[in-house]
């Protein structure tokens, strides 16, 4: 049996390096596919960004933006290179760092000088409009970008708050209880959700108009989250499909009352899908236009979406810089959001209540 | 502690009946089992017993106080189910001292006893973990730790083996029988293992379709079943039973005649334990068909004028080969009769090899 061993072992060399060299040809594939189909999408926020950064006073500079692409694109393709052939953590993170400060100085030296602040000056002159096409304006002073930013955050935090509360209640009590029309009500929910709420403008807007809530932010709220519950209470319903009578009926012998061993040993299983339910509501409420462009008239009320429709309605063409700085602004907050809940939101889709 | 009375008990859930007038004495410190195939009610039964499920009828006294309407949270009733339901967001620490948290124990003494009580089951130096990082051996543990640390008047234990592996079931038994004597709590344990209930329990309640089939010692349930059902539940390997005519002081089994010892007709079924046959001079003529050796006792499958017996003979070399004829004998104190219509068993009837 000694013979033939040397040529398999050979072999079994070979049938390695082959898995080895497989493996690396199939991750550089996944990654050069992944970035052809996410440039798409990151390249207009990233001129979005750029010009907001750069743009003077009647022009677009795209020259910016090439010479940003042209040292960015290879820093990005250098630390996929780098993440495919190393799997060292130390070096990863050194050859990261040695290609950021690389891209820095470049970066630095080629764009450097045309990058300015002055876009964001709207951010403490409100009467930027008037400043750049004089007094002349459709009539419409505008009020400080800090209003309407104010306006959304309420909007978008009470909304949260709202949907939060009675998705999580409905969702456990879809979940535990048996009562006449269950089934009937959660195929209710499911159709809601199917329902283009669009075509319920009308309506909405004369209801509003009958209760007195028309142009104010607590019928939006309202609104906007009546139309996200259906979604948000399917999803907590779900989670709470995931926990165990078990723990819950162990509570129960264990002493707690049934509220009690829904707060403190039901709601800590659920925090995923309630972190998952509230970012989704926030960046709803965030992002809201069509209610909000119905339902609201006075500038008082304007919020960030409103308030960057008027400023390109009233200087696109004369200031794409402005313009392009506010959309940055406006998207800030949802960006910083997703971030932070990057993670969580991630592991909702696995369902999962093992953390 | 306390002396558990169930009177006429029964449980159902619309149509479904899972218990039926059950009736049943636990005396105080008493340790018993419940014994029975899945989907015969004993879950149910424990639940109601810890005020989970509330009887539909009947009633349940603790030391003769009627406790039907008393909630879950206040009887004051350890349970450790078949999943552990230990709380998956808690450290083994806090889970013991979950139900102490109920009971206004203050902070310091809680957690003094909380280390007593996992030093009771060996998980001291786990206390710090999660009970994602513990074997289903460490979170049974950790499981009877919580459930004996608020000091219950009675331990209610759902298949707490069934999802252990075969050592450790073996030394959990001896803990659990250990714990019980130690702590002497009135205990009630559930399982569809027969060996389980017999090595662990005073005392075991068989049963059947939500019913009980018998109650008594397991010497009892193992000499003197009083249906085929018990009979053929308990004891492994299973006993021999065989179909025959009881007619004028004679009973045909098979292809021979025995000879009837007490008062019987018609159709019997006889009952013939595997460690109740051994080889004897004159005895039954016996073809060996297989050997199973089990260890320190071999299994023998005869082929006997009866019809296929089979036996256990001790003894960790077999004394027969397949193929091999002999002869096997029994007491007839060791030969149980049942009424095959009624499927009781015939008391004081037994039958004897023709001399
Ligand atoms: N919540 C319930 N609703 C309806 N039927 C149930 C419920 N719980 C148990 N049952 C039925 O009662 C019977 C006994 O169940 P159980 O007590 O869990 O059996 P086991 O002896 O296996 O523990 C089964 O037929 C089961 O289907
Ligand atoms: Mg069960």
């Amino acid at each position: 049996m000694a013979a033939p061993a040397t040529p398999a072992a050979r072999d079994w060399e070979a049938l390695a390096r082959r898995a080895r060299w497989r493996r690396t040809a199939g991750q550089s594939l996944l990654i050069a596919f992944l970035v052809a189909v996410s440039l798409p999408i990151i390249l207009p926020y990233f001129w979005m960004f750029t010009i907001s950064v750069s743009a003077r006073t009647g022009g677009v500079e795209s020259v910016v933006l090439w010479r940003a692409s042209s040292v960015l694109v290879p820093a990005v393709v250098g630390f996929g290179i780098l993440r495919i052939f190393t799997d060292d953590r130390r070096r990863l993170w050194a050859g990261a760092a040695a290609i950021a400060a690389a891209a820095l100085l470049a970066l630095l030296l080629l764009v450097g000088r045309d990058l300015h602040l002055q876009n964001y000056r709207f951010l403490w002159n409100p009467d930027i409009v008037e400043e750049i096409r004089g007094a002349a304006t459709a009539s419409i002073q505008f009020p400080s970008v800090w209003v309407a930013f104010r306006n959304s955050l309420a909007l978008a935090l009470t909304q949260t708050a709202l949907v939060l509360f009675v998705s999580t209640l409905a969702g456990y009590y879809l979940s535990r209880f048996q009562f006449p029309g269950r089934g009937g009500f959660l195929q209710g929910l499911l159709v809601l959700h199917a329902f283009p709420a669009m075509t319920l403008i009308i309506p909405i807007f004369l209801l509003m108009y009958w209760s007195g809530l028309l142009d104010t932010l607590t019928g939006v709220v309202l609104v906007i989250t009546t139309l996200e519950l259906p979604f948000s209470i399917f999803i907590m319903k779900g989670f709470f499909d995931a926990v165990p009578w078990d723990i819950e009926m162990s509570a129960m012998t264990d002493g707690a009352s049934r509220r009690q061993a829904f707060l403190r040993v039901v709601l800590p299983q659920v925090r995923v899908g309630m972190l998952a339910v509230g970012v989704f509501a926030f960046i709803k409420g965030w992002e809201e236009y069509v209610f909000v462009r119905t339902l609201l008239f006075d500038k008082q009320n304007w919020v960030m979406s409103l308030y960057i429709f008027w400023v390109s309605e009233d200087i696109m063409g004369v200031d794409y810089g402005i313009v392009a700085a506010v959309a940055v602004f406006y998207i800030l907050p949802s960006f910083l959001l997703y971030i932070f809940c990057q993670k969580f939101l991630v592991q909702m889709s696995l369902g999962g209540i093992k953390g | 502690m306390a002396r558990i009375e169930l009177r006429k008990i029964r449980k159902q859930w619309g149509e479904v009946v899972a218990v039926e007038d059950l009736d049943l004495v636990i005396e105080d410190g008493e340790f018993v089992a419940i014994l029975g195939p899945s989907g015969c009610g004993k879950s149910t039964t424990l639940f109601m017993l810890a005020g989970i499920y509330m009887p539909t009828a009947g009633e349940l006294l603790f030391d003769g106080i009627p406790v039907n309407e008393v909630e879950a949270k206040d009887r004051n009733v350890g349970i450790v189910f078949q999943s552990y339901a230990l709380y998956p967001h808690l450290d083994v620490r806090r889970n013991i001292m979950f139900p102490l948290k109920f009971k206004g124990v203050p902070k310091a003494e809680a957690a003094r006893r909380a280390v007593e009580a996992a030093r009771l089951v060996h998980v001291e130096e786990l206390l710090d973990r999660m009970p994602s990082q513990l074997s289903g051996g460490q979170q049974q543990r950790v499981a009877l730790a919580r459930a004996l640390v608020k000091e219950p008047q009675l331990l209610l234990l759902d298949e707490p083996l069934s999802n252990l592996d075969a050592t450790l079931r073996l030394s959990m038994r001896t803990e659990i029988k250990r714990l019980q004597r130690h702590t002497g709590v009135t205990t009630v344990l559930v399982t569809h293992d027969q060996i389980e209930a017999t090595t662990m329990a005073d005392r075991i309640v068989c049963m059947r379709k939500g019913r009980i089939e018998q109650i008594g010692t397991p010497e009892d349930l193992y000499e003197r079943p009083d249906s085929l059902f018990v009979a053929s539940f308990i004891g492994a390997p299973p006993i021999n039973l065989l179909p025959g005519e009881a007619r004028d002081g004679r009973l045909a089994v098979g292809g021979t005649e025995l000879e009837l010892l007490g008062a019987a007709a018609g159709r019997v079924i006889l009952g013939i334990r595997p460690e109740a046959l051994r080889p004897g001079e004159g005895g039954l003529p016996a073809t060996v068909l297989d050997v199973e050796p089990m260890g320190r006792e071999t299994l023998f499958l005869l082929e006997t004028p009866l019809g296929q017996l089979r036996a256990l003979l001790s003894g960790a070399t077999a004394p027969y080969g397949a193929g091999d004829r002999t002869a096997f004998t029994f007491d007839p104190e060791d030969s149980i009769l049942f009424s095959e219509s009624s499927e009781r068993r015939l008391p004081d009837v037994h039958v004897r090899l023709p001399a």
